[in-house]
């Protein structure tokens, strides 16, 4: 049986700056269970006047991390409900959520791989929680992330991903820049397309289950060159966080 | 992508998973992974990789082979309309 999700008050025990657009909220849970990677939860915000709104955020940190829910939130500076958890929000604050949700976007070693993830933006969230999971269990299969940034300092979990795949010779990171590259950059400096999709990923002879997240434009392109490619579409999961920073 | 409509902004549609969290409100258990059979062209996707437009009143879900409207779905004070007509049907797997 699958328990009904139902609102909880969760307080946030830390907020961490991953870069200068996005924050990172760890929060403690009364109610918590473990989720699969690639799940959400949903945070609702109530006004004194009564008027409530909500928005999905992914889970980025690993089941394995028992008690506890991170969540990275990206700032959008015209938006509802992102501006009021990075300006608003300190610890000890008690948010409302419900979770873990979603059934479709998910990845857990016991499904296997090779492992595919590309990310545009916070759409990196719910991969490191794939990511974070992959390493907790100590899991060897092939997994490679292509991972699209505007800018050098706007690549979230830089360093922690770069220490996963230092330590892990079966885990790949491919990164992306649009608008500025890192002085002396020779990697990718432009969107996703099918030409770095193919090169990407080539040793896995497109039998790779293949995870795409970010703004929903990115997700399309992406989702797009992946079929005329010929990747078998149930392979293929995606999930668009709508607009969001692109 | 033929037959846009007026609440078709393709920069604003998010998977069917987006409202996942709607969904296991009114079914009591997840629904992503439950199939929709498209009543206008027969395509079958799970409710998780359907079309989901969320900023208008209310969601529509729409089939992502032909971006026909699969559900709706409405939530007043008192009550949530589920609209499915454009849905042959739902599969769901069998709980254990
Ligand atoms: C399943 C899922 C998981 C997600 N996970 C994450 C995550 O891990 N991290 C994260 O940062 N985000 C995530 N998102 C995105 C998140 O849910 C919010 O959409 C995001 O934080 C913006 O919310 P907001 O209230 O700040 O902005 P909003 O007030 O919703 O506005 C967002 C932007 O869209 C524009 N906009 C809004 N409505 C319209 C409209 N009708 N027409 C044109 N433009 C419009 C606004 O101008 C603004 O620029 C996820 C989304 C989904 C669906
Ligand atoms: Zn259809």
């Amino acid at each position: 049986m699958q328990p009904l999700i139902e609102w909880q008050a969760g307080t946030v025990t830390e907020i961490r700056p991953e870069t200068p657009q996005t924050k990172s909220f760890t929060l403690a849970l009364p109610k918590w269970t473990a989720h699969r990677p690639g799940q959400h939860y949903d945070v609702r915000l109530t006004a004194p006047d009564g008027y409530q709104t909500q928005r999905s955020y992914s889970i980025a940190s690993a089941p394995e991390q028992v008690g506890e829910l991170e969540l990275t939130v990206e700032r959008i500076p015209d938006g509802e409900v992102s501006p009021y958890l990075h300006d608003v929000l300190v610890p000890g604050d008690q948010l409302e959520v419900r979770g873990p949700i979603g059934g479709y976007f998910v990845w857990e070693v016991g499904l296997g791989g090779p492992l595919l993830l590309v990310a545009g933006g916070s759409g990196i969230v719910p991969l490191m929680a794939m990511l974070r999971h992959r390493a907790a269990q100590r899991a060897t299969l092939p997994a490679r992330l292509l991972y699209s940034s505007r800018v050098p300092d706007g690549v979230i979990y830089r360093s922690e991903l770069v220490q996963l795949s230092d330590r892990d010779h079966a885990l790949e990171l491919f990164f992306t820049f649009t608008r500025q590259a890192p002085e002396g950059w020779t990697g990718y400096r432009r969107r996703i397309d099918e030409a770095m999709l193919t090169e990407v990923i080539r040793p896995f002879e497109e039998r790779a289950r293949v995870y795409v997240c970010g703004p929903t434009l990115l997700v399309e392109t992406v989702a797009n060159a992946l079929v005329r490619m010929g990747l078998p579409t149930e392979l293929i999961r995606t999930e668009r966080f709508g607009p969001t920073g692109s | 992508m033929e037959r846009i409509e007026a609440d078709m902004n393709t920069a604003l549609m998010v998977d069917g998973n987006a409202v996942a969290g709607e969904l296991q409100r009114i079914f009591g258990r997840d629904m992503t992974m439950a199939v929709a059979r498209c009543a206008g062209c027969a395509n079958e996707a799970e409710m998780g990789a359907l079309m989901a437009f969320t900023r208008g009143p209310g969601v529509v879900l729409r089939c992502p082979a032909c971006q026909a409207a699969i559900a709706r779905i409405v939530e007043t004070p008192s009550a949530i309309y589920l609209e499915a007509r454009g849905a042959t049907y739902l599969r769901l797997a069998a709980q254990s």
